[in-house]
């Protein structure tokens, strides 16, 4: 089943409860910088951090995806599952085993085809990072992204698929449809 | 299959030496071929209740190689590999794992070794 919203947590720590996310469909985990909640699903291509998520008891219960490579050395762990095959990764030039946890759980993300994807504490700062999510956003123009972010930004304002909203504005959407 | 399982991994587990390839017509006039498999399949699936934690079962599917199994559990799947010298039986060495996003099946070479298993 398809699901409309999808929320994804990005590299940095937000102030935001989670379990509210919940509510109106999947929450994506970017590796375990983020231990609030029992994500549906977390990202991860390094091999030192799957390992603490698979004896952390925040992600028991959650799809641990990673990179085909990692995915075989963990192949007999039930909660670990194989990233699949993400369409444009090779003309967006993103190798799953070197980029961040935030892309692929973007990736991840665009390839379940929410009708709206919110991005919480993603980080814009790396310009690498920027510039792979406006690609991402660009290819895939049936989604809408929402940057929920608490300081001002104008650096998406240019897309015609994604906006930039404030916490308060997110509560009130996860809100009307509780 | 019991229901409300996910079942995540597939083997496939060769039947005995004299019962491979073997065609329905030949299958027909050798009634001793068939019960050899039956008891075969009978016998694995007991061994099954007892050495698996988790869910498993025979897939009822016939196949001329051998019978497919399907496990809940990844580390079912991992003992009963390594155990087959015990049982005396010849696994097939490639994994299925069904892929929870993609519905997708994958298929991943295995290689046993006496200390363990690494897929390929």
């Amino acid at each position: 089943m398809k699901n409309v919203y999808i929320t994804i947590v990005g590299n940095l720590s937000i102030r935001f409860d989670l379990h509210e996310s919940m509510h109106i469909g999947p929450v994506i985990a970017s590796a375990n910088s983020n231990k609030s909640i029992n994500f549906a699903y977390a990202t991860c291509n390094s091999e030192i951090i799957l390992q603490d998520m698979l004896n952390s008891t925040n992600f028991r219960g959650t799809n641990l995806l990673c990179p085909e490579e990692l995915f075989k050395k963990y192949v007999f762990f039930n909660e670990v599952t194989c990233l699949p095959d993400f369409p444009g990764l090779k003309t967006l030039e993103i190798d799953p085993n070197n980029c961040t946890p935030q892309c692929l759980s973007l990736m991840l993300a665009v390839y379940l085809q929410p009708k709206i994807i919110f991005l919480l504490g993603y980080d814009l700062n790396n310009p690498i990072e920027f510039t792979r999510l406006k690609s991402i956003i660009i290819s895939n123009p049936d989604v809408r992204f929402a940057y929920i972010s608490n300081a001002q930004t104008k650096k998406l304002n240019d897309l015609d698929n994604c906006f930039c909203d404030t916490y308060i504005k997110y509560q009130e959407v996860i809100d009307a449809r509780k | 299959m019991p229901e409300n399982k996910f079942y995540k991994y597939s083997l496939k587990l060769r039947w005995p030496s004299i019962c491979r390839n073997r065609s329905v017509e030949i299958l027909k006039e050798r009634p001793d071929l068939v019960e050899k498999m039956n008891n075969f399949r009978e016998k694995v699936s007991n061994v099954l209740k007892i050495v698996c934690r988790k869910s498993s079962y025979v897939d009822n599917t016939h196949s001329m190689t051998g019978i497919r199994l399907w496990f809940e559990s990844g580390q079912d799947v991992y003992d009963f590999i390594i155990r087959q010298p015990e049982f005396d039986w010849e696994v097939v060495p490639t994994l299925d794992v069904l892929n929870i996003v993609t519905s997708q099946l994958q298929t991943f070479e295995i290689q046993y070794t006496p200390t363990g298993v690494v897929v390929d």
